[in-house]
């Protein structure tokens, strides 16, 4: 309602964003240069999996099929569909376009479902979607993923941007160097505000508070008059296609794909972030994404135990840190995790 | 009299083999108050829950305005004019009250789905117009930004009748609105009743008999999933068949 708390909420995520690579350079953070770019690309994805979770009030445990396939979509889109356009905003557009195709067929047959059924048939659409990809060799190569896809040009039209380019050297002490920034943080950095800003409207918006309602109590909103399928229909697909993009980016960026992201592990990753960020808040899925991330670059250096440390992390923040990072901060206890469990209310 | 709004042809509804309801031909003319009562398990229910919804019925047709609205579902109905209070007060015990009422004057005002996640609704000024006429009638006007959950047992039945009024219905079901209130409390829904049906066509379950034989215009008897008899409440106090069947071969007063 305020316009002011608009104004706040766009300066203090663009400082936020901008800052961002250059904090995380300390060397207390011990951050590489990349790991930056690739916790915004896959916070994309954390984002619009809590938008399902947080505000749908519905656990998917099968977003990695949304993910994977926005991966290969790019993928396959830059390789075999249009290899002589070589064009980025192509990419980004067929891999957007098959995740929520995808999040469209899968997304009206899980509807009708709640908490624990639903989170299962999830899983299975997407060990589905895993299995014929991986099969799918002639095409997708199986478990070696797809190879030299490289990072097509941006085209603005007047100008073509190699995103792998680096910002000009200029040393900034601590804070590492100018020039160890790529392009690509630039375009992520503004893709994550984009979104940010895209889903925080979404969950203010007339959209927004049915969804809300819905959540709250079903059978109410049933009869005042609403669809609840239809829009948690919707939020399923809006859900599926930010995952799409985040994958896509992820393919581009990597210049490659692995079956990796289309397995139940990378599904609980989405779950893990948001969980740890906060669920049911804006910032928290991108801010689990961070933590955790960073955190498993620092520790898989020392140990192999990563997973285990992960799931302690996990466990600690559910019982010490139940609504989440960003939750806890709120102190607004918005969303109870568990209750999409207890099924249907 | 006036035109028959809602009525229902050898309506029944199976649970296996279990019929809650059979055979029921039902018909309520526009701006009638009429009570449907009968013992626990008599299916009134099953009935109501068929009426607006939420169950879809194993037999038979129902017939609103002419049309057939059988296989329609909950949201199709509630937007045709179908609206319901419900047994336990079913609210959104998070949000205000005010929100509450809101929330069913949107439906009214936007329809069943609305793919509008640029717009707030804050800017359809008639969403609240309805809402707070809704809650004017109800007289929940001063709690209006109160917590749902926190208000006291009858008004939060009062909350969930505002609820319905604010999707505008031509038909309102009650389903024992005042079942747990205080005899104050009960007085002032009683009223709200009478007033509501000057207005449009009341459906009430109730076992309170005082009151329904005092406010309704005819009432239906169901037994065992059927119609045992439909009359006004004169009539029904003086049939044999209910008095047999429902009031255990008491008369009324005994039982009241």
């Amino acid at each position: 309602m305020r316009r002011g708390g608009d104004l706040a909420f766009y300066l203090w995520t663009a400082v936020g964003l901008i800052l961002f690579p250059f904090i995380f350079r300390l060397p207390i953070f011990n951050g590489y240069s990349g790991l930056g770019t690739q916790i915004l690309i896959v916070g994309i994805g954390a984002i619009g999996f809590n938008l399902l979770l947080g505000y749908a009030g519905q656990l998917s445990y099968g977003h990695a099929a949304f993910f994977g396939l926005g991966a290969y979509g790019a993928g396959l889109s830059v390789l075999k569909l249009f290899p002589q356009a070589h064009s980025f905003g192509l990419a980004v557009l067929f891999g957007v376009g098959v995740a929520v195709v995808a999040a469209f067929i899968i997304g009206s047959l899980v509807v009708r479902l709640y908490g624990i059924y639903f989170a299962l048939v999830t899983v299975a659409f997407a060990q589905m979607v895993y299995f014929i990809i991986f099969q799918w060799r002639s095409l997708t190569n199986g478990d070696d993923g797809l190879q030299s896809i490289g990072t097509p040009p941006l085209n603005f039209g007047f100008a073509h941007v190699d995103l792998t380019q680096t910002l000009p050297a200029l040393a900034l002490g601590p804070f590492g160097d100018l020039g160890e920034i790529k392009l690509w943080y630039i375009f992520a950095a503004v893709t994550a505000f984009l979104v940010l800003a895209f889903v925080r409207t979404l969950v203010r918006s007339q959209f927004g508070e049915v969804l809300d309602a819905i959540r709250e109590n079903e059978e109410r909103s049933i009869f005042v008059g609403f669809d609840p399928r239809r829009y948690k229909l919707a939020a399923f697909v809006i859900s599926g296609a930010l995952c799409g993009l985040s994958g896509t980016l992820r393919a581009l960026y990597d210049g490659s794909t692995a079956i990796d992201m289309l397995t139940v592990e990378q599904s609980g990753a989405f779950v893990i972030y948001t969980v740890v960020g906060g669920v049911g808040t804006l910032f928290g899925p991108l801010v689990g994404t961070g933590v955790i991330m960073w955190l498993e670059n620092i520790v898989s250096a020392k140990t192999g135990a990563w997973r285990l440390i992960e799931g302690l992390i996990f466990v600690a923040v559910i019982v010490f840190l139940p609504n989440g990072i960003i939750g806890s901060f709120l102190k607004k206890a918005k969303f109870d995790l568990f209750a999409t469990f207890r099924g249907k209310k | 009299m006036s035109e028959m709004i809602l009525q229902t042809k050898g309506l029944g509804k199976r649970f296996g083999h279990f019929a809650a309801n059979a055979e029921i031909d039902f018909a309520v003319h526009a701006g009638e108050l009429r009570a449907v009562i009968g013992p626990n398990g008599a299916g009134k229910t099953t009935f109501f829950n068929l009426l607006s919804g939420i169950t879809l019925p194993s037999d038979g047709t129902i017939i609103y305005k002419g049309g057939d609205i059988s296989t329609a579902g909950g949201p199709a109905r509630v937007r045709l004019g179908i609206a319901k209070a419900f047994q336990t007060a079913n609210i959104y015990s998070d949000q205000t009250v005010g929100q509450n009422v809101r929330l069913a004057a949107l439906a009214r005002v936007q329809g069943s789905f609305a793919l509008q996640v640029f717009r707030r609704s804050g800017r359809l000024g008639k969403v609240d117009e309805i809402a707070e006429r809704a809650l004017d009638r109800v007289e929940l006007g001063e709690l209006v930004h109160t917590r749902a959950g926190d208000l006291s047992h009858g008004d939060k039945k009062r909350l969930d009748i505002a609820i319905a009024l604010a999707t505008e219905p031509q038909i309102l079901l009650l389903d024992e609105p005042v079942a747990g209130m205080s005899i104050d409390e009960s007085r002032r829904t009683e009223q709200l009743i009478k007033k509501l049906a000057a207005e449009m066509t009341v459906l009430i379950i109730e076992h309170d008999m005082e009151m329904i034989m005092g406010i309704s215009d005819s009432i239906t008897v169901l037994h065992q999933g059927r119609v045992l008899a439909n009359g006004t409440p004169a009539e029904i106090r003086a049939s044999k068949t209910v008095q047999d069947a429902y009031l255990g071969g008491h008369s009324e007063s005994e039982i009241a």
